[in-house]
């Protein structure tokens, strides 16, 4: 995609922006709230009803670092599914690469994450987590995850135009993977004959990536995070190839 | 151009494609038990071959699902065609339809640089011919409304306007004028007149016959998806007509 599509790729996403930030009453506050009210709540359940220990900080921020990317995830296929039957009419007059379509909500959802991450960060000076250059690992971190969930978004937004009932399939997917992904708990918890499930969770991967970056303040473990960059490329070549050739047939089926 | 002068052409055109019968997996799958038909194979324009010259306004008639949207979505190139050649030179810029490229949350400024830039325009070009396109469309002390409050006339001219300020060579109008009020509409006419001059090519796909009648140098009829009668505009009128009271 070349640089001709910048205007249209910069206004599509804030028109994603804007026009959910018109509808409601708090604006950009519910992007910051959502994630923050879940994190007390969670808290709560796991740190004072069941008490997890031997995390290394305490659990609220443990919980906040795995809860932003998911939800994140979680958002961004949520509304990335509805961009091209959305945007049908479009579809059926005029011509531009129809992925601009799927990522203009995904970058919309990219700014939600980090304006909702500037209260991580709150949380870690008021935490008491001391700074390291090794956290600005965070950002080439969120590049591979944006590329794995990038991947997806081309799948189930196609997959969507033509059968309309594929996003409440995915739901259910995507509820199963949360439980299946260290976000309320941590991978040590999980009986260690299971645990290999988690390397091939890219999900997983970037997680305990983010973690380890922000809250150890070490490297990431470069053997799975590289497991988490090859199934991310992949993938993202696979659904972008299948995606262009099924873009061909979008105006005819809408 | 090295086109002699040929803006579309269209040779031994044929475009199939699948109908699906189902739109959700669930009537899908319930399909397949009872042995119902999933995907139908549509035979959408059967061996259509024509030129139009630059310039010209050719008008195209048929009745619902005789190919006029598959012929413009081929034009557009949001379709391809299964077997044949098509050739179109030059920028080509569809009048979107009511709503398309527009969110009414937002305003009728933002509305402006959305649609622009979907049609092509760089944000800077907008930028400088805002006022323009806002004066054209009329709206001059809406523009910071979000269009939700609009009526659809309002609407529609804000997307005629955007439209023309894009300077097309090919124009693809699809059953667009029959909203607004009528002074709007003979602005919009006389604002296509204005393209005709210039020699912009103008494709029309229009019920209103005598919009076609007046405006259109030439008229393709098709039925079935096939031309029926490529040529005089009256005579297409007719024949076109001729069949609708038969039936």
């Amino acid at each position: 995609m070349s640089a001709k599509y910048f205007d249209l790729i910069k206004h599509l996403t804030l028109r994603e922006i804007k026009a959910r930030y018109k509808q409601s009453f708090l604006g950009f506050f519910w992007v910051v709230l959502n994630p923050f009210f879940q994190m007390l709540i969670l808290s709560f359940v796991f740190s004072q009803v069941l008490r997890f220990s031997d995390l290394g900080v305490p659990y609220p921020i443990f919980l906040y670092a795995g809860l932003l990317p998911w939800t994140f995830f979680n958002t961004a296929l949520g509304a990335a599914m509805g961009s091209l039957v959305e945007n049908a009419a479009l579809l059926k007059k005029i011509y531009f690469p129809r992925e601009i379509l799927v990522l203009s909500v995904l970058l919309a959802k990219t700014i939600d994450f980090f304006l909702a991450s500037l209260v991580f960060l709150v949380l870690m000076l008021w935490f008491q987590i001391p700074l390291k250059p090794y956290m600005l690992l965070f950002f080439p971190i969120f590049v591979i995850q944006f590329l794995f969930t990038y991947a997806i978004a081309l799948l189930i937004s196609a997959l969507n135009l033509f059968y309309r009932d594929i996003q409440y399939l995915f739901n259910l997917i995507l509820t199963l993977w949360f439980y299946l992904t260290p976000v309320i708990y941590a991978v040590e918890f999980f009986p260690e004959k299971y645990r290999y499930i988690f390397k091939f969770n890219p999900l997983s991967v970037f997680i305990n990536a983010y973690r380890e970056v922000l809250l150890a303040g070490g490297f990431p473990n470069w053997g799975s995070l590289s497991i988490g960059v090859l199934i991310s490329l992949v993938l993202f070549i696979f659904s972008y190839k299948m995606f262009k050739k099924l873009e061909g047939v979008f105006a005819d089926i809408v | 151009m090295q086109n002699n002068g040929h803006a579309i052409s269209f040779e031994n055109v044929d475009k199939y494609f699948y109908f699906q019968h189902q739109k959700t997996l669930k009537e899908f799958v319930q399909a397949l038990f009872v042995q119902r038909k999933t995907l139908e194979r549509v035979h959408a324009l059967k061996n259509v071959s024509f030129n139009i010259k630059q310039g010209e306004s050719v008008g195209v008639i048929g009745r619902n699902g005789a190919g006029k949207s598959t012929l413009l979505k081929i034009i557009a190139g949001v379709s391809t065609q299964t077997t044949g050649k098509v050739t179109v030179n030059g920028r080509v810029v569809p009048l979107l339809e009511l709503g398309a490229g527009f969110h009414p949350e937002l305003t009728a400024r933002e509305n402006v640089f959305l649609n622009g830039v979907i049609l092509g325009l760089k944000e800077k070009y907008i930028d400088n011919i805002l006022n323009e396109i806002i004066d054209f469309a009329e709206i001059s002390e809406f523009v910071d409304v979000p269009v939700k409050y609009f009526s659809s006339g309002m609407y529609m001219r804000l997307a005629f306007s955007v439209a023309i300020f894009v300077d097309p060579e090919i124009l693809l109008v699809d059953e667009i004028l029959s909203v607004g009020d009528s002074a709007f509409r003979v602005k919009c006419l006389k604002k296509m007149l204005e393209f005709k001059k210039k020699g912009v090519t103008i494709i029309f796909v229009s019920h209103d016959l005598r919009t076609v009648e007046s405006f259109c140098d030439r008229a393709i009829y098709l039925k079935t998806g096939a031309i029926q009668y490529d040529g005089e505009v009256n005579t297409a009128l007719k024949q076109y007509q001729d069949v609708l009271e038969v039936s």
